[in-house]
């Protein structure tokens, strides 16, 4: 994309006020978005992002300045500028560029590029119509097509020279059901790193169906009732509970400056024998896989929790300084706009032995959240809520009925230790996670679990 | 790269490559950004960047493209995208590039001075607001956010029916979060202030109100989950206002996804309620003189004591429904195709202040901050329940902090529930606005 030698330029002028690092990130990506709405394709557009992030560090203090100015004179100015805000004193040196060839461990079969946005369109129509013949309450569809095809170099002061091609592909259903003045939505985005085989390849009679079947069942809901409850989560999606209430409170950008619950207690036991909780940006194809994570660290599987005892954090390069640890190819940012900074990829809970048949039976009563909404956690108290998308009232041992407007709060480290059943049904989820560095694809997985006490918040009182 | 010469290379190759009409979308922006850890800087950022975007007629429909690199081979890209784009689309939007109307307000929405104030002196601010809130009380652990950003932005449109408009803003925005802890409890409360005027900053004032909105979520107590009477707080009010705004949307209820559709002329809130969208409004960083199409902008009333006068239009939804646009056509960047959204829109401030409101009610709890809101509101039912931060009130006082909350309820019916709002007004980065509201219950559930 640029020079090796430009490269070398730009890494040695990020140097010359006496910081200890420096290194660049070019991003090449394009993207193609097509959305449909009321049964039409009515929205389409295609662009190429294209930047440089320049990042220099100097003991703990990190510089960063982003251009899409690519000329040598630009990048040289974009350092230079960035170097001023440190006053050191002599010029760095770096170490020769060494060009590091990764194995992909994504197998990318078609690229969405290159097929036509007639073919994308086809299978919107598609998920559009299993969704309407749902029910015919189903007054609305909106169908999200998305593909990115990002291109990475990352070169630093340390000789590290690496690129990357990262692929993604999804499709998000919304479907809304009415009848009278109520109206309720469904939801469900599948996302994969992969081509577009993943989106030739989906079940759209699943997927769409689930969506319209949510909204339609949600349409004559009961109200959720309020109050202390023990708490079902499905598999899949359903990990975003320990997202937020656990996986964020383990990032270095937490856990470095002891903001977190989970800093300074490795080897503590923060969850019950039955909790494993990994987070592993190697699984083939997965939403939040990477070849690479965003400093070029290859990435692997991080065992966080380990029969609830805390084994390890998501550490970045620079928060590996303050916590004297090694990064765990870990650092994500959204694009050249952002620093990055330690990040979940794929994260879930191990599965147990339960099956979900016998933990429902064994719950006399409380609530069964089947799928989730996203969420909310305040990493420096743990302090955590998210909303239920679809959920039920557990009735000896059986689904009863129907509610909605349930939300879940609590704190984090409280509630991984009332995790008191882990099924054996392990599915991944995708969402997007919003954070300092950005707004990033992850998975979030989990078998059912349940949780023996949560506060549900509902819209019907006790 | 010369910007405007590559607009018009880019318009001309356009219309030669057939489109029928085209406009082009430009945006620049500046950047510092810095954080401060116990009064070290520990992160520092600076930015420039740019991106184009081309809209254009090709077939009768309107096709996109949008570009981060600026160079000629973009300009095949953009074209051949765009009529990619256009070609796919089942419907045409149903008007044409926008030729323009016949005056814009003027309005400086950017203070060449808070450029020429150097990084050093703004850094120093910081580091004076930080370690000002560290002497504050013993309390007091860190800040985990100790954050200042200035930024610049350059907007242009231009068309090939000559329309050719500009706008440039600035601001600076500086955000903190405090940690407090007693006992074992432990606690964290945020504050943001936002100017254009440097010199309005105090840090004094600035420090005391970031440590008290911590120091005073300390000692928080349990109180029995209910419906209780609410004072939500303009900041708070403001973010839940800037969540529902879609409901507001021509589009939406053009799509059935708004319970506002035919609803214009008719009442959706209580008598003490109007609504008003002011994209000069002094106390608000963003607004603009033109929309997204070009269209200018104006100030307009929404709801009027509780009556909807408008919906909000783009020309596309004005077409479809035989009226004026509003003016409300919106690009968050070069990256999107259009939609709807206002500039600066504020639930109107009443007579009493929120310290009146508060001694209004025998017992009531004061909602200082939601959270969760992306995902514990249905936009479409008007269904909410979110997370909350506050205060029990008794006998027209503050009593203690309570405990971790959700508050829920129906959009709809909070609109027809609110009984006061107070006479404060506070304006969110993102242009929502609001003073607090006394309303009439909600369902509080206590962790």
């Amino acid at each position: 994309m640029i020079k090796q030698s430009v490269i070398e330029n730009v890494l040695e002028a990020a140097l010359s006020t006496g910081g200890d690092f420096s290194e660049i990130f070019i991003e090449d990506k394009f993207v193609n978005e097509l959305a449909l709405q009321s049964g039409k394709i009515e929205q389409s557009i295609s662009g190429r992002d294209f930047g440089i992030g320049i990042r220099i560090f100097s003991g703990l203090q990190s510089i960063y300045t982003y251009t899409n100015d690519f000329s040598e004179e630009g990048l040289l100015a974009a350092a230079k500028r960035a170097a001023l805000a440190i006053n050191g004193g002599a010029t760095g040196t770096i170490q020769p560029l060494k060009k590091d060839i990764i194995t992909p461990i994504h197998n990318i079969i078609i690229l969405p590029n290159s097929v036509e946005h007639a073919r994308k369109a086809t299978i919107m129509r598609q998920a559009n119509d299993i969704a309407r013949n749902y029910d015919e309450r189903i007054n609305q569809v909106k169908v999200r097509y998305l593909d990115e095809e990002q291109h990475v170099l990352i070169a630093n002061s340390e000789g590290k020279f690496v690129e990357d091609t990262r692929i993604h592909s999804r499709l998000a259903i919304q479907a809304t059901a009415s009848e009278g003045k109520e109206m309720q939505t469904g939801f469900y985005g599948p996302g994969a790193h992969a081509g577009f085989e993943f989106i030739e390849n989906l079940d759209l009679e699943h997927y769409a169906g689930e969506a319209a079947r949510i909204a339609v069942t949600m349409l004559h809901a009961d109200e959720c009732p309020s109050g202390k409850f023990p708490v079902i989560i499905d598999n899949e999606f359903g990990g975003v509970i320990f997202h937020e209430a656990c996986g964020h409170g383990l990032e270095a950008t937490a856990v470095a400056k002891n903001n977190s619950v989970f800093a300074n207690r490795i080897g503590e036991k923060v969850a019950p024998d039955i909790v494993t909780y990994i987070d592993d940006g190697t699984l083939p194809n997965e939403w939040g896989s990477l070849n690479i994570d965003d400093e070029g660290e290859k990435t692997r599987k991080n065992i966080l929790i380990e029969n609830g005892i805390l084994k390890g954090y998501l550490i970045d390069k620079f928060n590996a300084r303050r916590m004297n640890a090694e990064p765990t190819g870990s650092s994500r940012r959204q694009s050249y706009r952002f620093n990055p900074t330690s990040r979940m990829t794929n994260t879930y809970i191990a599965p147990g032995s339960s099956t979900p048949e016998e933990i429902i039976a064994s719950t006399e009563y409380g609530i069964y959240a089947k799928y989730m909404g996203g969420g909310q956690v305040n990493p420096s108290t743990g302090d955590y809520n998210f909303a239920v998308m679809e959920a039920y009232i557990v009735k000896d041992g059986k689904i009863d009925r129907p509610v909605r407007g349930a939300t879940l709060i609590g704190n984090g480290a409280r509630t991984l230790q009332l995790v008191d059943r882990v099924g054996n049904n392990l599915a991944h989820g995708a969402g997007m996670c919003g954070s300092i560095s950005g707004s990033l694809p992850v998975n979030v997985g989990q078998p059912m679990i349940r949780v023996s006490e949560m506060t549900v918040g509902g819209t019907k009182g006790e | 790269m010369n910007i405007a010469e590559y607009q018009e290379k880019l318009l001309n190759n356009a219309i030669e490559a057939g489109f029928k009409e085209a406009e082009v979308y430009y945006e620049r922006k500046n950047s510092f950004q810095c954080m401060l850890y116990e009064g070290q800087i520990d992160s520092y950022e600076t930015s420039e960047d740019a991106g184009l975007s081309l809209r254009g007629l090709y077939n009768g429909k309107m096709g996109y493209a949008y570009t981060e690199k600026l160079d000629d081979d973009s300009i095949s890209f953009l074209i051949n995208s765009a009529k990619t784009n256009a070609d796919v689309l089942d419907e045409d939007e149903g008007i044409d590039i926008f030729e323009g109307s016949n005056e814009y307000t003027s309005y400086e929405f950017y203070n060449e001075e808070l450029e020429t104030i150097g990084i050093p002196e703004k850094i120093e601010l910081l580091r004076l607001i930080e370690q000002k809130i560290r002497a504050y009380d013993s309390r007091i652990v860190t800040l985990d956010y100790c954050f200042l950003q200035e930024y610049g932005t350059e907007r242009s449109l231009a068309n090939s029916k000559d329309l050719s408009l500009s706008h440039k803003e600035n601001g600076l925005v500086i955000f903190l979060s405090t940690v407090v802890k007693e006992g074992e409890e432990l606690k964290t409360g945020s504050y943001l202030k936002m100017t254009r005027d440097f010199h309005s900053l105090n840090a004094d004032e600035i420090a005391k109100a970031a440590a008290e909105e911590a120091l005073a979520n300390l000692g928080e107590k349990s109180i029995p989950s209910g419906k209780y009477p609410i004072i939500l707080r303009s900041d708070a009010t403001a973010s839940l206002l800037s969540t529902f705004m879609p409901v507001l949307s021509a589009e939406n209820a053009q799509k059935n996804q708004s319970l506002l559709k035919g609803k214009v002329g008719q009442k959706v809130a209580s008598d003490t309620f109007t609504l008003l969208n002011a994209p000069f409004h002094p106390e608000a960083l963003s607004g603009a003189s033109f929309d997204g199409e070009g269209v200018a902008t104006k100030e307009q009333t929404v709801i009027l004591d509780g009556t909807l006068q408008t919906l909000l239009h783009n020309r596309k939804t004005a077409k479809k429904e035989g009226c004026e646009t509003s003016g409300h056509a919106h690009k968050d960047s070069y990256k999107d195709t259009l939609s709807i959204a206002p500039q600066n829109l504020y639930i109107s401030p009443g007579k009493r202040s929120q310290e009146a409101l508060i001694a209004s009610l025998s017992e009531g709890v004061l909602i200082t901050e939601l959270s969760g809101l992306h995902s514990g509101t249905n936009t479409i039912s008007g269904d909410f329940s979110v997370a909350a931060q506050g205060f029990h009130i008794q006998d027209g006082k503050i009593a203690s902090p309570v405990k971790q909350m959700t508050i829920a309820g129906n959009f709809f019916d909070f609109l027809n529930n609110i009984e006061e709002t107070s006479s404060e007004l506070y304006f969110l980065p993102n242009g929502y606005g609001s003073s607090s509201l006394l309303v009439k219950e909600l369902s509080v559930t206590v962790e």
